[in-house]
């Protein structure tokens, strides 16, 4: 977990951040040999003066990137142009930036980022040890000040914290013991392992636990004069300071352009805008192997457009790299576009576990329904009834992988047997375990519930996507054959998402497991009932969640063991922080899971289209495009991507 | 008269306050507030977001307040001149529609400078060329015009001017020229880019305006008055333009009432499926989200724009056409 040594022999309280800076970069900061390498879209800045040099920029010990550029230095830069559907779309940027106190890399293994150094000791004390010298992107030093204002004046702070400090810094309840042993140390202290705690860390929406101060102070209270602070209330038509305080801060949604920020792009157009402009951070703490710093590309620029014009605008070469708002089905479309606007569609590999799956209600209001849904056999004859192979090859071109909802191969818990548990296509089989739990066809070949109503599964969608609507249309089809009829009902996303909490859907659709991918110190959350959210057993999840207090408890039934077991699980994995033992509970999590089909998967392994600039280099020809972990493309540094050096000069020119 | 108006002007207020009520009232109907969809929208994101920070967002924007509250604290605004705070953009509404004002207003008046520029010619030729073959051919392009869904139109346009001109697709201008200062080239970038919907919108609106013209000439045309200055020797030009058509302007001037807000909304499904840098699709994004402060607002400005067009038009219609009498004696 260290990387380096210098954050030790750094730790110099006294001494002032810049003389730090100055003294231990040369030493330091570039491995290669040769000083750190002035940017040269930064050099008529530093020339002025109006910007230090980057030896000042930089902190004294910067991330070394294993990351080359064959461009020479004075021809680095550039803007990247990227399309987005909304001027909210300014919260993809610090996700594709993905500079994290600690982050994923390419393995999904947490290594330190912003933090020079992690010290973990039984799984409950972090010692965090940041990059002496290192600064915000304003010019202003980041330290454990930083970390200091988030906790004892954001977080512990009733007014701006109503509900206490962030959850997922507690342990059972317990609020952790933080000090700030010297400028660039931070420790955070539980009696008992807090064992999501860096993973909340390097998440692709992370747990804040620093907050810029300097900048910060001037809407809190206890830092600004009443009056001056009543006034600037005023002027931005705030109810109270802390709205105030609120609004200037959302780091995340990065609609702040004066909000500090230790990404590697910051925002420079106040929104809304059509186009929104990232300038580049002067003060990013990550350099090449040569000493040069990163980001490569100067400017990233995000036009806001109608979502369904994005392919086409892409098609016609309007963004350099570009994933978001482009499905599946859109494939073929931008293929035809390569040679006229220069680009490669590549196929990157969704991160999760199923593309489209069916979530059967456990908790759905109507007792007859409910006691079939709860059946494991009844589900297990719906998806052993679905034709995946049809499906695949009329929908999706045969690219993808007809399976059950479970994790990805790539994972080292993957077991390719759950896969296909359940999930071939054997109507008969299928037939036979209707039969076997009673279920009798009516005149009309249909089957008839246990109260003689025939048996009709109204399946309801956020009616986002035509692809689902084909998929279930042929799942119809094939469930028509076993007697059981099938009806699709679209919602408006939140209406949707309520129908299913009070229980009022038999069966809902949406895509699988979201992180395909995990390891075993990921929590098993989507394995096991966590949430309200979660579509299989919303009342169960929101009974976990609330700790007994809300939602529904399993019931002591037999068809209920299963659902049981793996809360049980859950709580066995979170107690403990031997890698086997953790391994063993994913395993069985995910063979209970596979075996009593709490969700059918569909089709996995649908490709996200990605297209990329035939000058844009550095992006990996085939990656993972999944949201956490992995932040999309943060996960493969964006920072490290550069244009073709000849066509630099023109990059950022009308074309 | 005055009395007439000052009548016309308190009745306009009632009507405000009461369009006012239904508008809050009909943002609200839908289940859920500019939450939920916030926060379902998260969701799809893969983030999870806790209970806790539900109810302290809900508080922080005052949507923990009864309904009636709401309204209130909206509608006084609105008195001192605040249309009040939009949750999307975290910003004045005022602030966000005053940006693409501009460019709504130049798209609308190009389009209905468009419609009269088309329109007035042909309707005027085919109601003096009653029946020939051009009247037919022109009526016939008009409702083909109409007859063709807009945005299928705006499609096909966008994707040949692509092809033809290299136009970049969707937006008023090519992105490059955003956050420029004004030049000779973003202008022609402007340009390049507003024909297709100034077409578009234009030829729905054509068709309508052709007939009406036409019809209206044609009552004129055979009336007495007219015949008597033909035989009197007036020109035929002249004569046409002088009086028939002065007296067939009138349902254009009683179209004034919705020609204001039509400046500053028409076209929202156009400009939504170019995705136009109008307040258009602003107003459907602010309704979808529930971003009610911005969306009502919205509709309160539109509201206030017809009511004073309609206030207008029926100032200029007792101007242009004494006929038309004001006041309680004769029922409109």
């Amino acid at each position: 977990m260290r990387e380096g040594t210098g954050a030790r022999s750094s730790r110099r309280p006294g001494s002032r951040p810049v003389a730090v800076a100055l003294s231990l970069c040369l030493a330091l900061a570039a491995p290669a040999g040769a000083g750190p390498v002035e940017t040269s879209g930064l050099a008529a800045a530093v020339a002025a003066g109006s910007l230090p040099p980057v030896a000042e920029r930089l902190p004294s010990l910067p991330r070394v990137m294993p990351i080359q550029s064959a461009c020479p230095a004075d021809q680095l830069g550039g803007t990247l142009r990227m399309l987005g559907g909304s001027a909210k779309d300014t919260r993809t940027l610090p996700v594709f930036g993905y500079a994290r106190l600690v982050g994923y890399d390419t393995d999904y293994n947490i290594v330190p980022d912003i933090a020079a150094a992690v010290d973990v000791t039984e799984g409950r004390v972090f010692e965090f040890h940041l990059r002496p010298g290192m600064r915000w992107s304003d010019g202003a030093p980041f330290t454990s000040e930083d970390f200091r204002y988030f906790w004892e004046d954001m977080a512990k702070n009733p007014a701006i914290a109503k509900f206490g400090v962030p959850v997922e810094l507690l342990v059972d309840g317990e609020e952790p013991q933080v000090s700030f042993p010297g400028p660039y140390e931070v420790r955070y202290e539980w009696s008992r392992p807090n064992p999501n705690f860096l993973a909340s860390l390097a998440a692709a929406t992370p747990l804040e636990i620093f907050r810029p101060a300097h900048y910060l102070k001037q809407f809190h209270e206890r830092y600004q004069d009443p009056e001056t602070l009543e006034e600037t209330v005023e002027k931005e038509g705030q109810r109270n300071w802390v709205a105030l305080h609120f609004n200037k801060d959302r780091g995340q949604r990065n609609d702040n352009p004066d909000l500090p920020t230790v990404q590697p792009w910051k925002l420079a157009t106040e929104p809304p805008a059509e186009r929104l402009i990232f300038e580049r951070n002067p003060y990013f703490h990550r350099v090449d192997q040569e000493g040069r710093q990163l980001p490569y590309i100067d400017q990233v620029s995000l036009t806001i457009a109608n979502p369904d014009l994005i392919p086409a605008k892409v098609a016609n070469g309007e963004a350099d790299l570009q994933a978001a708002y482009l499905a599946f089905p859109n494939y073929p479309f931008l293929k035809r576009g390569e040679a006229r606007s220069d680009y490669t569609v590549r196929r990157w590999r969704s991160g999760r576990g199923s593309h489209i799956a069916l979530f059967p209600n456990l908790n759905a209001t109507d007792p007859v329904w409910r006691g079939l849904l709860q059946t494991a056999d009844f589900r297990r004859a719906l998806s052993l009834a679905i034709n995946r192979d049809d499906i695949d090859k009329a929908i999706f071109y045969g690219l993808a992988e007809p399976a059950a909802n479970t994790i990805l191969p790539g994972s080292r818990l993957f077991d390719p047997a759950l896969r296909t548990r359940w999930a071939d296509y054997k109507p008969d089989a299928a037939n036979a375990l209707l039969d076997g739990l009673g279920l009798e066809r009516g005149a009309n070949g249909l089957r008839r519930l246990p109260d003689g109503r025939e048996m009709r599964i109204v399946v309801e969608t956020a009616g986002e996507s035509s692809e689902q609507s084909d998929v279930l249309e042929l799942v119809r089809e094939d469930w028509r054959k076993i007697g059981i009829d099938l009806l699709t009902r679209e919602a408006q996303r939140e209406i949707f998402r309520n129908r299913v909490k009070a229980g009022s859907t038999l069966m809902s659709v949406w895509s699988g497991l979201d992180n395909g991918l995990p390891t075993p110190a990921t929590d098993p959350r989507e394995l096991a009932p966590a949430t309200a959210e979660q579509l299989q057993w919303p009342g169960y999840g929101m009974w976990v969640e609330t700790g007994g207090t809300g939602g529904e408890a399993p019931g002591d039934i037999a068809a209920l063991a299963g659902v049981r077991e793996l809360i049980a699980l859950r709580q066995a994995w979170e107690e403990t922080l031997d890698e086997a033992e953790r391994t063993a509970i994913w395993k069985k999590m995910l063979a209970i899971n596979a075996d009593e089909v709490f969700t059918i998967g569909v089709v996995t392994e649908v490709d996200q289209v990605v297209v990329v600039s035939n000058r844009l280099n550095n992006v990996p020809a085939r990656g993972v495009y999944n949201y956490d972990p992995g932040a999309y493309f943060g996960i493969y540094n964006p920072d490290g991507f550069y244009f073709d050096c000849a066509a630099v000069a023109v990059a950022g020119n009308p074309s | 008269m005055i009395r007439y108006l000052g009548g016309r002007l308190v009745t306009m207020a009632w009507t405000l306050v009461a369009i006012s009520i239904i508008v809050f009232v009909i943002i609200q109907l839908p289940p859920g507030d500019y939450l939920t969809s916030y926060i379902a929208e998260l969701q799809a994101q893969g983030e999870t977001v806790s209970s806790d920070k539900i109810a302290f967002l809900r508080e922080e924007y005052g949507l923990d307040r009864p309904l009636w509250a709401q309204y209130l604290v909206w509608a006084g605004g609105l008195l001192q001149g605040d249309l009040g705070y939009s949750f999307e953009y975290n910003q004045p509404v005022a602030d966000i529609v005053g940006e693409r004002m501009p460019m709504t207003i130049l798209l609308n008046a190009a389009t209905i400078v468009f419609v009269y520029l088309v329109s007035f010619p042909i309707g005027i030729y085919s109601a003096t060329h009653q029946y020939s073959w051009a009247d037919h051919g022109l009526s016939f392009l008009g409702f083909l015009g109409l007859a063709t869904p807009n945005f299928l139109l705006a499609l096909i346009l966008l994707y040949l001017a692509n092809v033809w001109f290299g136009t970049s697709i969707g937006g008023l201008m090519a992105p490059e020229f955003i956050d420029e200062p004004w030049s000779l080239a973003k202008i022609g970038s402007v340009l390049s880019h507003l024909w297709v919907p100034v077409l578009v919108i234009g030829t729905a609106g054509t068709a309508g305006m052709i007939r009406r013209l036409r019809a209206n000439l044609l009552d004129e045309l055979n009336r007495q008055y007219v015949v008597t200055a033909r035989a009197k020797g007036v020109p035929e030009r002249r004569l046409l333009l002088k009086y028939p058509l002065r007296m067939a302007l009138n349902p254009f001037v009683a179209d004034l009432g919705t020609l204001l807000p039509q400046i500053v909304s028409g076209s929202v499904i156009i400009s939504a499926v170019m995705s136009l840098p109008t307040t258009g699709p602003m107003l459907l994004a602010s309704l979808r989200s529930q971003d009610m402060y911005l969306a009502g607002s919205f509709l309160m400005f539109l509201a206030v724009l017809t009511v004073v067009g309609m206030f207008v038009s029926d100032v200029l219609l007792a101007l242009l056409d004494p006929r038309i009498r004001l006041g309680k004696s004769t029922p409109r």
